[in-house]
């Protein structure tokens, strides 16, 4: 489809020109074509040599791949030579080549049949071989893209203003793990094909940065934020005996003037965010290609309706990464094929692809080379289109008589097969940098690092990407469970996430410094801890932990520690902890006690030996009954040791009860508080403990970082490897006969 | 082993002996002299021990409400009396008695664990109240029937069981006989049973068991079915409209009707009756199905109205939780700010600011539950008055089926009236071909005799009638205005205490400030 500017400027005449033009279009192929069927040998013949005449010789481009890298005599025949099938095909397409070119002389010249690595022409759709990979992978289009743009490197056409002169087989593309955007394409295509999806191959016009696979203007997808879907609660109609609300005594002038002002700060606020935004899209603004709209690029079209796909949509190659059809990287569309047919585009492009209309059913809009293949007429608000043009009907009619009879010969190309090995490598070499917008993504195939790194996203604060903002990596298969490092250059903070596994139960690991009683954050995963443990946050002088699910119903333990006291022996932390100053705990609500014995909170005061007790609340209460004990060794007056007074104990109690006023009941709780305190400091000294454990782990961990293999993995696992050959060595027991029966009642 | 009683002075349980035994038994050390100081009340003793007392009479007990465990062994006591009150008792010991037979255990209920080793005992009963057995005791005795296991059947907890040493212990189908009909036991006389053992018992016993267990099985089904006939008659009693889903109104009415009975044998009346009775019970069925229809409704505004209201007092709670939460915050601090202030005037002065966050609390915390009991007082009405007209209009309509009733009693009645004085007619002519029975016959002599039979009858009928109806009436207006007075009365207590609580705290919290200014001013 011509896209030139002037045509589109010009007055109306030209416009009415044009109109005609494609009238005109529309109906001479048809009648050419009547024309075509009795053809003879002498006709062929005459054909050929017209066509040779006709050519236009594109400029032999050096080829991708060298020919001294692979050897075409090894090459399967049919790759080698053309069937019969095959010349004819070609021959029709040169023939709707030339018919074509004669109605759009202004046209590009359709890429109809490029060379193939044996210097044979086949037609662009013999060489998509659709083709289903046993990789689960594979099945959708996301990941198969992403496989197919991991797997590949990417080679610039030999001239960006052209479609290639040569388009070589998925199997050798694989094979090189390099290609131009057509080999991209034809490979993407063959396996989503292969996976059910009614996808084509595009060729057509694309920007700079997607011709030229240059995301350094794009957002790199792992730094975006998933935007958290609020879920609106559903407003629960006031029930009938619902109260009234107190009235509400506030002046509503008030209110107003005080929204009013609250406004005006937002608006303001949002303009300044505007102008932000704007400088900062100046300063990001990309040079204008002078070549924009020109660059000749091929892509995958998946169409809505096979596979639950709800609407068609572009697949870039290079990169995997899922457009609208509307989008604004993709210029114009010259045509696009599947295995089975190829359709030239007869919409207008001026505007992109934004107003392109993907009903290939539709004559007027695509041409089709070949007939009688599963795109009919679908449009039902074609039809009094149709019947307009009776004539044209009863020609079509007659067309399809003639060319029912030939459909697309089944694909050249030998079977698609990847495998495991390279399937697991990926990337060509296993490694694979992307560069992004203020980001630059690294990919390794899995144990390729001996410390299991498989990713790494490095975002920048500027464009030039010099200054490191943050460093993300991911690990896979390590033995100590390590799935991801975030590192935080600008606050020094670093955050290691686990999977469930790890021998300390540990989820989240957040630190500046590895050194013990400095501020780190520790999550663990609960249920694989005996003690309920989710969360342990310490700072130099504090500690706090956060329990769930205990049988003591503990929640909640908070430490202050005081100066280190200084001893003549050396000072280490496990020799000499730091004293505690106060320990405060707190518990959830045990059913099976009365809220007023239930204790929801307790605050130790060691140096000053006091304790602080508040118990739950009734469920019918507000306040909560409080204790506090003050234990002072004293003597009275005689000199006898005085054991419990009122003084040491103020109570405050909700529901006063006779027994608790007893001095025995308050020395007995007294007591037990005692003992509790010293259960309570020994399981904080143990929490200090197992800290300096993690981290020796932690450091051990780190400078081993092993990695786990499977079982199942028969080329790594040394263990297996050795079964699977002894396995090998017997002679495998004769197969069974059950097979080739079932095979065939499921057949009948 | 029996003790004699001449040799042994027996012991009179008395105030002294249990305070002796409590403060030997009490707390020891540092806890034991505070005990001393302040004196222990018979009321908080959990456990008690008075084995080799030589007590004769179990007596003087009443005041240890909470004993859990009561140890009374080695003791020469002849009846089990005196333990009424100790109704939280879980292990009673009364092993090596002279006690005869079980008794005065009923109210025992928590009772887990019972030894009457070594007694008199012959018959295994009276322990029907002690469903959470687990442990019983009951070797060295004088048990010769075996059909005291059967008994024991019903503990279903009952895992440890002794018997040796009585006369039914040397039989040689003692232990077999056990295992198989006591099949949860875990142990009898000390040993565990072995499974092995179970199984081939109960094999041997298999036809015995089963009859047993078929027996029991009848027992509890007839168990169940009265217990869900009750509860079907309680739901509709609920719903004021028992016993009218079917015929039950309508034979009250003729089962205190002598002359309708006799009336019945005459010719016509029995179809009469029949399309009478029919019409009737449809009637009463359909105050049946209103009724329970109405029911459905009340509980379904009671619910919404009792849900709606806890909410409001739980969000007010929420808030009021979150005031005293706040201020217990700020009450520390400023209350360590005070002890740390050296300048007196300062102190005064930061004083005067606490006490004036203490008024603060109090009036915020005041507000919120005079809000509280306003929004509540009117909703409150609001459902007093839904209530109300939900309740008239159910009167309404059961007094008009009611009327229908007696519209048809009327209409039965004048039918009646025209058969017994054809009937009379006839009679007198003559014509009467069938044969009457005598009583009957002697209404038909004369028409006042007749027509005041049949008067009578009306008038019985009318009567039970009017009785139910009356009794549906008070019954449910008495439901509707107990209903409302409680919700009023709940509402009033419910303010009060927490009024009450609220000027709890804010007295204690004064105390606290006027403590801490005394001690300063001592300072």
């Amino acid at each position: 489809m011509e896209v030139l500017k002037e045509k589109v400027e010009e007055e109306e005449e030209a416009e009415r020109e044009e109109a005609a033009e494609r009238g005109e279009k529309m109906m001479r192929p048809v009648e050419m074509r009547r024309e075509e069927p009795p053809m003879t040998q002498e006709m062929l013949r005459d054909l050929e040599k017209k066509l040779s005449e006709i050519e236009i010789v594109i400029p032999e481009q050096p080829s991708i791949i060298t020919k001294d890298t692979f050897d075409i005599s090894k090459l399967p025949l049919s790759y080698q030579s053309n069937t019969l099938k095959e010349e004819h095909l070609l021959q029709v397409a040169d023939n709707f080549a030339r018919q074509y070119n004669h109605l759009c002389p202004d046209r590009v010249p359709l890429f109809l049949h490029p060379l193939n690595e044996c210097e044979v022409p086949k037609f662009v759709s013999t060489t998509i071989r659709p083709t289903l990979m046993p990789y689960p992978e594979l099945y959708n289009w996301d990941s198969c893209a992403q496989f197919v743009s991991d797997f590949l490197s990417m080679v610039p056409l030999p001239d960006p203003l052209q479609p290639p002169s040569y388009l070589y087989s998925p199997t050798a593309v694989l094979t090189h793990q390099k290609g131009n955007c057509f080999d991209f394409s034809t490979l993407l295509c063959s396996l989503l094909l292969g996976a059910g999806y009614d996808a084509y191959c595009v060729n057509g016009y694309g920007s700079q940065d997607l011709c030229q696979m240059d995301l350094t203007r794009d957002v790199c997808p792992l730094t975006m934020k998933h935007k958290e879907v609020v879920q609106e609660e559903e407003k629960v109609p006031p029930k009938k005996y619902a109260i009234k609300p107190p009235r509400d005594l506030s002046s509503r002038f008030e209110q107003e003037q005080e929204m009013k002002k609250q406004q005006e700060i937002k608006v303001e606020e949002e303009k300044r965010r505007k102008e932000e935004e704007q400088r900062l899209l100046e300063v990001e603004k990309a040079r204008i290609d002078p070549l924009h709209g020109l660059r000749v690029h091929a892509w995958v079209l998946v169409l809505s309706g096979k596979r639950e796909v709800p609407e068609s949509f572009f697949i870039d190659p290079f990169t995997g990464r899922s457009y609208s059809t509307r989008d604004d990287h993709f210029l114009g569309i010259e045509s696009l094929w599947n295995h089975k047919n190829y359709w030239v585009n007869m919409q207008d492009c001026w505007n992109g692809c934004k107003d392109l209309v993907f009903d290939l059913g539709d004559p007027v809009r695509w041409e089709y080379l070949l007939l009688g293949t599963d795109k009919a007429h679908l449009s039902v608000a074609e039809d009094e289109e149709d019947r307009m043009n009776d004539d044209e009907d009863v020609e079509n009619l007659g067309k399809e008589d003639e060319d029912k009879s030939f459909d697309m010969p089944s694909s050249w190309v030998e079977k698609i097969e990847i495998s495991p090995e390279v399937f697991e490598t990926r990337c060509p070499n296993g490694k694979k940098v992307i560069q992004y917008k203020r980001a630059k993504l690294e990919k390794w195939a899995p144990y390729l690092n001996s410390n299991g790194l498989v990713c790494r996203l490095t975002t920048y604060e500027d464009l030039e990407c010099t200054k490191t903002l943050e460093i993300k990596e991911w690990y896979q298969n390590r033995e100590d469970m390590l799935e991801l490092k975030h590192i935080n250059k600008s606050t020094g903070l670093n955050i290691d996430y686990f999977k469930p596994g790890h021998p300390q139960a540990l989820r989240v690991h957040s630190y500046k410094s590895m050194q013990p009683e400095m501020d780190r954050v520790m999550e663990f995963y609960e249920t694989a801890r005996v003690d309920g443990l989710i969360k342990r946050e310490e700072t130099p002088k504090t500690m706090t932990e956060y329990y769930q699910g205990r049988t003591d119903f503990l929640s909640y333990r908070h430490v202050d520690f005081g100066d280190r006291v200084k001893k003549l022996a050396l000072n280490s932390a496990e020799s000499n902890p730091r004293p505690m100053v106060k320990i405060t705990e707190r518990f959830s609500r045990n059913p099976e006690k009365p809220a007023d014995e239930d204790v929801a909170e307790r605050v130790f005061l060691t140096p000053e030996e006091r304790i602080q007790v508040r118990y739950h609340c009734w469920d019918d209460r507000i306040t909560a009954s409080k204790r506090e004990f003050l234990r002072r060794a004293e003597v009275d007056s005689k000199g006898n040791k005085i054991i419990m007074t009122p003084d040491m104990c103020i109570s405050f109690e909700v529901e006063p009860t006779e027994h608790t006023k007893k001095l025995l009941y308050q020395y007995e709780a007294m007591m037990k508080l005692k003992n509790e305190e010293k259960l309570s400091r020994h399981q904080a000294w143990e929490s200090e403990l197992e800290v300096l454990e993690i981290l020796k782990l932690r450091e051990e961990e780190e400078e081993v970082h092993a990695l786990t293999i499977s079982i199942y993995d028969t080329k790594r696992n040394e263990k297996s490897k050795e079964y699977r050959e002894a396995m090998l060595q017997v002679p495998p027991r004769d197969p069974p006969q059950a097979l080739p029966s079932s095979c065939q009642s499921l057949l009948a | 082993m029996q003790r004699l009683y001449d040799s042994v002075e027996p012991r009179v349980m008395d105030e002294d002996m249990l305070k002796l035994a409590v403060g030997e038994q009490g707390p020891q050390e540092e806890a034991g002299q505070l005990a001393r100081q302040e004196g222990i009340l018979f009321k908080d003793v959990l456990s008690l021990r008075l084995d080799f007392q030589n007590i004769l009479r179990i007596d003087s007990l009443w005041q240890f409400e909470n004993l859990r465990k009561l140890q009374l062994d080695n003791n020469i006591i002849e009846k089990i009396e005196g333990l009424e009150h100790l109704v939280h008792l879980v292990w009673l010991d009364l092993s090596f008695n002279n006690i005869e037979a079980i008794e005065g255990l009923d109210t025992l209920v928590n009772l887990e664990d019972l030894s009457l080793f070594n007694n008199r005992i012959s018959k295994i009963d009276s322990l029907d109240a002690l469903v959470k057995l687990q442990v019983l005791s009951l070797g060295n005795n004088q048990i010769g029937n075996m059909m005291n296991i059967i008994y024991l059947r019903q503990f279903k907890d009952l895992r440890t069981l002794s018997l040796s040493g009585n006369p039914i212990a040397e039989s040689e189908d003692y232990k077999m006989f056990i295992y198989a009909y006591l099949p949860d036991l875990v142990y009898l006389d000390f040993r565990r049973i072995d499974d092995h053992m179970k199984d081939l018992a109960g094999s041997k016993h298999q036809y015995g068991i089963d009859e047993l267990k078929h027996r029991e099985h009848l027992i509890q089904a007839r168990l169940d079915d009265e217990r869900a006939r009750q509860e079907e008659l309680k739901k509709h009693k609920v719903a004021f409209v028992e016993h009218l889903n079917g015929s039950f109104l309508f034979d009250s009415m003729y089962a205190e009707d002598v002359e309708g009975n006799k009336l019945a044998s005459l010719p016509g009346v029995g179809e009469l009756l029949q399309a009478y009775k029919d019409k009737f019970v449809i009637i009463c069925l359909n105050i049946f199905e209103y009724g329970l229809k109405q029911q459905e409704k009340r509980k379904l505004e009671l619910d919404t109205f009792n849900e709606c209201i806890q909410e409001a007092i739980q969000e007010n709670q929420e808030q009021g939780k979150r005031r005293i939460a706040k201020f217990e915050e700020k009450h520390l601090l400023s209350l360590n700010a005070i002890r740390e202030e050296s300048d007196l005037t300062n102190i005064e002065i930061k004083i005067v600011e606490y006490g004036e966050d203490i008024t603060e609390l109090f009036n915020v915390l005041m507000t919120l539950e005079m809000q509280l009991v306003e929004q509540l007082e009117e909703t409150i009405n609001m459902f007093e008055r839904n209530i109300t007209d939900l309740v008239a209009l159910f009167i309404e309509n059961v007094q008009s089926l009611m009327a229908q009733c007696r519209d048809l009693e009327n209409h039965h009645h004048e039918k009646l009236l025209e058969i017994s004085i054809n009937t009379l007619e006839r009679i007198v002519k003559g014509e009467l071909d069938e044969d009457l029975p005598d009583d009957v016959r002697a209404l038909f002599v004369d028409k006042d005799t007749i027509v005041n039979a049949v008067g009578a009858s009306h008038d019985i009928h009318l009567l039970k009638i009017d009785n139910r109806e009356d009794e549906l009436v008070t019954r449910t207006n008495s439901w509707c205005t107990h209903l409302v007075d409680t919700i009023h009365k709940d509402e009033i207590m419910r303010n009060r205490r927490r009024v009450k609580e609220i000027n709890q705290y804010i007295d204690h919290m004064q105390n606290e400030l006027d403590n801490l200014e005394c001690s300063d001013v001592i300072d």
